[in-house]
């Protein structure tokens, strides 16, 4: 999952920035409004977390602008005007969800992670359920036929961008886009570790090799 | 307060009053004393009459019978006279046995009533010496005729002077009703401004209430202004405080107080507090534009944006339903409203399981605001503590206590009452009752 952080604080970008990493998530960091116009529209993100107050251009304008522009992202927007009637502007404007400072860190990935699970039309539960596995994603572990399976944060991450998207083959090169962010670089033999990491814990049956398309989760179960 | 029309009435009665009533006496006496003047020639001329038909007799002075007029023989003819002598006087036959008494001063005399008719009479007394003897004379008429007609001039005069008097407050009511009518629109106006209906005051007035109604509107400008202002400060202090408290929130949270369990249970507990006073607060002070005028909260127009708000937050599957008259406006700031609404919506659908219901009355003192929801509710003995202290009583679903505390900051500013009762629907229902507004467009 590859997340865009739109935030001028510093402080609180890098705290943000850090507890979303542990949480599994790709973080790209943008402080100004005209930026987050632009790269928000390129890059392929999973969801955005858009702060209003922003120096360059409002947070308003930027979520307007990337509406016009048909940017489908789930947007969540943070600020310290918690107001009904400016949340009620803010989700006119386009957003998804709605944070208002201050926050605790946990609410933030709650919210991250329910608005992530309905942009895939998977209904909140307290797990995460796909092909006969519940991830619980607090823990980062699986249950898979009432035994627990521990997880690496790689295997975390890859297997949960999987179960949020069963049944859809995925290419290496996709895969990729969500689960690193700009800065890292993109090594695809890392992530043919990771697939065969996970198909030793969970069976080789949970994750299919497409050849020359990539890879399909939970056919077997769909 | 007393009005300009009765003051001025008051005033232009007494005037009138005051100054009518000295010209019409003034006026009557000069009539009256040009009258008598010209009846003092003719008892004059009588009265020499009289000097000239005393002549010499048998025994002594005697009058002449044919030298003086006939009314002096009928009895009560109206003209009387009396000759003094020094041991001695006459009387005219028409005094019949009436006693004239001779008046103590020479000159025109009006004081006198005499006989059964009770007639006033006009004497004239002059004195003489005739034929070697000092006599006086005084010569009468019946002044009542004219005294009669005087009272009744008076009368008729009175009567005029009424009517001229009612005639003219009602003209003056109307007069002063039309020169004050652009005064009485200022206030219709005023009044429209207190409802919302309009932000400034009409310039096109007489020329002397364009100061007034440009300095209204300079003060209406200045202050929205002003609450602008403020509340844009507000707004970018809220900003400057909650934004490093998220910072702090974070740092309590994160791994480096991850060995100092108790320090960071007491960060928290005090950051919590903070952020509980600072919302409270900040909501506070932005309800001091209450006195403002301000949009009306249109029921159609605003609560699809704010049900779209909350399906959004709570998700499609839960079911909210608002029920209102049709055309509802309620004659409260927009953003409060929303508050209050926004705040009990969200608490409802926090632990509603699939139903919460929004309805608006109008009662015949005020309107009634009721949110249900499906939820668990609270039990009766606890709801108390949970409008007294505002307390989060379930840590699990944040804001509660909260949103709870802000709702009765704005409605208590309204001078409303917030209950909360048992739902029909099973679980909390939230009832606020709202006075009537003095201004009220739906009343």
């Amino acid at each position: 999952m590859r997340l865009l952080l739109v935030e001028d604080n510093v402080p609180l970008a890098d705290e943000l920035a850090a507890g979303l990493k542990a949480q599994g998530y790709a973080v790209d960091w943008l402080a100004d409004g005209r930026d987050a116009v632009y790269q928000g529209s390129v890059e392929p993100y999973d969801l955005i977390i858009l702060d209003l107050g922003l120096p360059g251009l409002p947070g308003l304008d930027v979520l307007a602008q990337w509406r016009a522009g048909g940017v489908a992202v789930p947007v969540l927007v943070l600020t310290a005007r918690g107001s009904w009637a400016e949340r009620i502007v803010g989700l006119k404007a386009g957003a998804d969800d709605y944070l208002s400072k201050p926050f605790h860190p946990e609410e933030l990935h709650l919210r991250v992670q329910g608005l992530l699970r309905r942009a895939r039309g998977v209904a909140n539960q307290p797990t995460l359920q796909a092909a006969g596995l519940h991830l619980d994603e607090s823990r980062q572990c699986v249950r898979q036929a009432d035994t627990d399976v521990q997880l690496t944060a790689a295997e975390f991450r890859l297997l949960r961008y999987f179960m949020l998207h069963p049944g859809q083959i995925l290419s290496k090169g996709h895969l990729a886009e969500h689960l690193y962010d700009g800065e890292t670089e993109r090594d695809s033999n890392v992530l043919e570790v990771h697939v065969n990491h996970l198909r030793r814990k969970l069976g080789r049956a949970v994750i299919e090799t497409r050849r020359g398309q990539g890879y399909l989760f939970g056919a077997g179960a769909a | 307060m007393k009005s300009i029309q009765g003051r001025l009435s008051v005033g232009l009665i007494s005037v009138l009053v005051v100054v009518g009533v000295a010209v019409a006496q003034l006026s009557l006496w000069l009539f009256e004393m040009g009258l008598q003047r010209y009846l003092e020639a003719g008892l004059r001329n009588e009265s020499e009459n009289l000097v000239v038909a005393l002549v010499r007799g048998p025994d002594g002075l005697q009058l002449d019978d044919r030298r003086i007029s006939p009314a002096y023989e009928r009895p009560f003819s109206g003209h009387y006279f009396r000759i003094d002598f020094a041991d001695a006087h006459w009387r005219s036959r028409s005094l019949w046995d009436q006693e004239f008494p001779q008046p103590d001063a020479v000159g025109l005399h009006s004081d006198l009533t005499l006989g059964p008719e009770g007639q006033w009479l006009l004497v004239l007394r002059a004195d003489y010496k005739r034929l070697g003897q000092a006599l006086s004379i005084s010569v009468a008429q019946d002044y009542t005729p004219v005294r009669d007609s005087f009272q009744r001039l008076q009368r008729i005069g009175l009567g005029m002077g009424l009517a001229a008097l009612v005639l003219i407050l009602v003209l003056q009511r109307l007069t002063v009703k039309r020169a004050l009518r652009p005064l009485e629109r200022a206030r219709e106006q005023i009044a429209q401004l207190q409802q919302g209906q309009r932000s400034q005051l009409d310039t096109q007035v007489p020329v002397e209430l364009e100061p007034l109604v440009a300095q209204v509107n300079h003060l209406l400008a200045h202050t929205e202004d002003s609450l602008r202002r403020s509340r844009h400060a507000l707004g970018n202090l809220g900003h400057a405080l909650k934004t490093p408290m998220a910072v702090l929130f974070s740092l309590v949270a994160g791994e480096r107080l991850a060995g100092q369990p108790a320090l960071a249970k007491a960060l928290r507990e005090q950051l919590e507090q903070i952020e509980q006073r600072l919302g409270r607060e900040l909501n506070r002070a932005r309800l001091a534009g209450d006195a403002l005028p301000g949009e009306l909260f249109d029921c159609a127009q605003e609560l699809p944006g704010l049900l779209a708000t909350l399906r959004m937050i709570h998700g499609e599957e839960l079911h909210i339903s608002t029920h209102q008259p049709p055309g509802l406006k309620l004659p409260w700031d927009r953003e409060d409203l929303l508050e209050v609404l926004g705040n009990l919506l969200d608490n409802a659908c926090k632990w509603a399981d699939s139903d919460v219901r929004l309805t608006l009355t109008r009662r015949d003192l005020g309107y009634l605001i009721e949110v249900d929801d499906d939820g668990p509710g609270i039990p009766e003995p606890r709801r108390e503590a949970v409008l007294n202290r505002g307390a989060r009583l379930d840590e699990q679903v944040s804001g509660h206590g909260l949103g709870l505390g802000i709702v009765r900051d704005i409605v208590d500013a309204w001078g409303g009452t917030l209950e909360l009762l048992a739902s029909p629907l099973g679980g909390l229902r939230v009832r606020i009752g709202l006075p009537p507004r003095a201004t009220d467009i739906n009343r």
